[in-house]
Parts: structure tokens; sequence; C-alpha cells
């Protein structure tokens, strides 16, 4: 359950300058598998994640979830945006809830639920509260909850903390290493923060730009659980040495 | 804002019109301006006390008492036809806003219409509805419902993509987008229209009662000009404006208990 598989996949986006965004790209994720995909801004990597949200359609190959083709957004995959994006509208309650709401799920199974996520979040005492009295890093935890309540066979993350202060980000980190030791749920985690991808990944794909490609994946064998102590941990340094080496060379070839 | 800074600013709003009544009454007084064609304020207001407070006799004097009844009459068919106007004019913005194909199909055509002037339609709409309550609110539905339709396709058209996307994402039916994502999305851009088009409402009133009714506000105020009553015009008019800004108070203030989110954010940024 969760499994991803990119086959060849292209993205050509139209309009007065033709750009290809992704070119021939080849990723399978596994079950529970955690994978980050890291790049600098304009590599494509986004658009990699959109597509598999069923947000863009892809110009030529396949995506398969779960051994099927994708073809709209779905609850099967939950997606958090990099602003959050909840709706301003509705308290920090009903964008929990929003999802199981709308499929017609029974409040009597999605309440006890929200209420269980709104806790591990830490915002329980926040439920009547509009997104727009929250800080940036709450938001985002509801951003998250929302997305957990539906119980995803698989999280895809844009750039979730790219916006927060850097205090905040490691806290938001500890948090997802947390959720995620305890759910397993698979994971596409995109960013352009070497340590970010480092810290959270199994496998952290380097992506180059113009046109957008993994050029290549470094297996993270950090043992778990980890935690934002092991960014100073010296098998850490080690990899974020070849990362950025592989980055650099990346970014020089084009 | 402290209670006696609030307090000496809102005193501020009435420096204008108090200068300008006094300035009117001091004129009119001395015959200087207006030359006596204008009742003073003074007239003007016995002349309103006694429209809305006079005990109607069997003559034939049709201003005492019948104040409270022709408001009622104006009042309630601006509330018709604006009623009407929100419910054509705003779900049928928020399907141009919505779909590409629907904007197609029917924007253009309300763009060819709406440049003509509710009061050109008066001819038509006596004909077809005659000296009735309908040609009225046929008027004030239709002047209403161009900035309605207008703004609620704005508002639908600036959704922010990802609110959409995330509604999908989280199993919401096309349906359920348009009800739950988009509409709720694009109502301060709706108030914005309400609160233009209930102004024209009033507007379409007064005209449709000068020619196409026999009642209301805008009847008595064209009835009291021909027979030279200058006072009542006068008080009619204080009234027309009255009633308008009080209605427009009422939206606003429930555009501002529905939006807290929109106000708060406004605030914030």
């Amino acid at each position: 359950m969760g499994t991803v598989e990119f086959a060849g996949v292209s993205k050509t986006f139209g309009g007065k300058t033709v750009v290809q965004a992704l070119a021939e790209v080849d990723l399978r994720i596994g079950e529970g598998e955690f994978v980050a995909l890291l790049g600098p801004s304009g590599c494509g990597k986004s658009t990699l994640l959109n597509i598999l949200a069923g947000f863009e359609q892809l110009t030529s190959g396949s995506v398969r979830f779960d051994s099927r083709a994708i073809s709209n957004p779905g609850p099967d995959r939950g997606v958090v945006f990099q602003e959050a994006s909840l709706l301003p509208w509705l308290t920090v309650w009903d964008n929990v809830v929003f999802g199981p709401k709308v499929q017609g799920v029974a409040r009597s199974i999605y309440e006890p639920k929200a209420e269980a996520i709104l806790k591990i979040v830490g915002l329980e005492g926040f439920k009547k509260a509009l997104p727009v009295q929250l800080s940036g890093g709450m938001r985002q935890r509801v951003g998250i909850a929302r997305v957990l309540v539906m119980e995803p066979r698989a999280l895809l993350m844009d750039e979730p903390f790219g916006a927060l202060d850097a205090q905040t980000r490691l806290s938001m980190q500890q948090l997802l290493l947390d959720v995620w030791q305890k759910l397993k749920t698979t994971v596409l985690f995109v960013t352009h923060d070497i340590d970010e991808a480092i810290l959270l990944a199994d496998r952290v794909c380097v992506m180059s730009a113009r046109p957008g490609r993994i050029s290549r994946e470094i297996p993270i064998t950090l043992p778990r659980p980890r935690s934002i102590d092991d960014l100073t941990n010296p098998a850490f340094i080690q990899f974020k040495a070849a990362i950025m080496t592989e980055m650099r060379g990346a970014h020089g070839a084009h | 804002m402290p209670l006696a800074g609030q307090l000496s600013s809102s005193l501020l709003a009435f420096i204008l019109p108090v200068s300008l009544i006094a300035f009117w009454q001091l004129s009119g007084t001395n015959g200087v301006i207006f030359g006596g064609a204008l009742p003073t304020p003074d007239r003007v207001w016995t002349a309103w006390v006694n429209w809305a407070f006079g005990t109607p006799t069997f003559g034939l004097n049709p201003y005492v008492g019948t104040w409270l009844q022709n408001v009622i009459f104006s009042a309630e068919r601006v509330a018709k036809g604006f009623l009407v106007a929100i419910a054509t004019g705003v779900p049928l913005g928020i399907a141009i806003g919505w779909s590409r194909l629907f904007a197609k199909l029917v924007d253009p055509t309300i763009q060819w219409l709406r440049p003509v002037p509710i009061t050109a339609w008066l001819p038509i709409s006596i004909a077809i509805f005659g000296i009735r309550d309908f040609g009225a609110i046929f008027l004030i539905t239709l002047g209403a419902f161009y900035p309605i339709v207008i703004n609620a396709t704005q508002g639908a058209r600036a959704v922010d993509k990802n609110w959409i996307r995330a509604a999908q994402m989280m199993g919401a039916s096309q349906a359920a987008t348009l009800w739950r994502v988009v509409l709720p999305a694009a109502m301060p851009s709706i108030f914005t229209g309400l609160r233009i088009g209930l102004g024209i409402g009033w507007t379409a009133v007064i005209v449709a009662e000068m020619v196409a009714v026999k009642s209301g506000l805008g009847y008595v105020l064209w009835d009291a000009y021909y027979v030279g009553r200058m006072d009542i015009v006068l008080a009619d008019m204080v009234s027309i404006g009255l009633l308008g800004y009080l209605s427009d108070r009422l939206i606003v203030a429930l555009s501002g208990w529905l939006l807290t989110w929109h106000r708060l954010q406004s605030f914030n940024q």
C-alpha cells in the first residue's frame, strides 16, 4: 500500500516559450518509504509531486500509485502545501474535518480521529481559532492534521516548512519524525534544504534543472528513530558532504 | 482608539452636514440664495412630522400620516427586486467565474446588455408589466443584477488555486468544491456587489415609482413636485437617503458578521 512508480515521466509546459520541466524521470517509492526530492528551485521537483497528486497531467510516461494510473486528486494521496493553504473562513476544527465531511464519513467515526490528531500536533486548544489567528508553524500543523485525519496511503509534502523560521522548522521536523515513525506512511517530500532531506528521508533524490531529472539517489542509512540531534552527528555530516558535492556537480554541468 | 478619540472622530462627521444645513437655513430665511424656491430646513422638518405622524383626514391632502406606508411600499419593492437579483446574479456569477465554457456562453451577452441604462428599460417594462409592482421590481432586479453578477464572477475567478486543489485532494466533488470553497472564497467580492447593487436598487425604485407605479416614495416625490409641495419633495429626498444609508449599514453589518476571517486577514496585512 502506498507504492509509487514514475516511469519515463516528462512534462512540458506550453506557452510562448516551451519549458521542459521534467525529462524521462524514473522513480520508485516502496511501501512506507520516506523519499526526499532535493534540488534548486525550477528543477521540477514540485511538478513531479503535483503529477502524483493529480493536480497536473504528465506529457509522456506513466505514474502509478498502488499499480493504478492517476487521473485525479484524491484523499488516498494527502498533500501538504508550502503555505498550508487552509480554508481561511473555516476554524481549525472545520479545516481538519473537511476531508471526512465531504467524503460523507460518519461524524462518530471522524470526530475521535480528529480529536486525537489535533492532540498529536499540539493544537487541541485551538479548535475554534481561524487560520489567520495562528502562527505559520501552527497553520502548517493544521495542514498536516487535515491530511492525517484522512489516513492517506501516501503523504505528498511540497516544501511544507520552507516558509517557516529556522526554530519553528526544527520543531516541525521533529514533529514529522515522531508522527511518521509511528504511522510509517509512504512520503514524498519536496525540499531545497539539504539538512531537512537527510534528517527525514530514507532516500534522497537529488534533482538537477533544465530539464528536470533525478541526477542521483542517495540512501540515508542513519538509524531510526531519528531526532533533530542527528543534525550534528558525524555520519550526518558525511551524507551532507556527499550531497553537496553531487549538487555542485549537477549545477556545474548546466 | 480611546473613547474620547472615538467620540471626537464621530463628531467630526457631523461638522459638514450641520454647517450645510445651517447655511441653507440662514440663506433661505434671508431669501439670498434660493430665491424662495426652496423651503428652509425647519419647514421641511414640520412637513415631514406632519407627513409621518399627522392623523389622516378624509380631505384631499395625501401628505398627512402616509409616510410610513410609502416607505414600506418602496422598501418592499427594493427588497423583492434585490432578492431576485441576488438569487440570479450570485449563482450566475459563480458559474461564469468557475466555468470557461459558461463564461463564453453567457458573459458576452451580459456585457452587451449592461450599457443599456435601467431608465431606458422603463417603456418596455411598462408595456410588459403595466402600471403595477412587477414593473418596478423588474427594474430594481435589473439594476442590482449587473454589479452583483460581475462581482460574483470576479470573486469566483480570484479563488486561490491551492484552496481548490486542497479541497479536491480531500475528496470534495465538483459541487462540494463550488459550495464549500468557491462560494465562501468569493463572498467578500460578492458583498461588494451587493452594496453597489442595493444602491442602484434604490435609484431604480424611485425612477420606477415616478413613472410606472402609483405609490411609494418615488411617486410621492414626483406628485409633490407637481402640486408645488417642495417641502414634501425635500422631506422625501431625505427619507430616501436615510433608507439607502440604513440598508447599506445592514449589508455592512451582515458582511462584518459573516466575513470575520476576511476582516481579520486585512487587519493582519
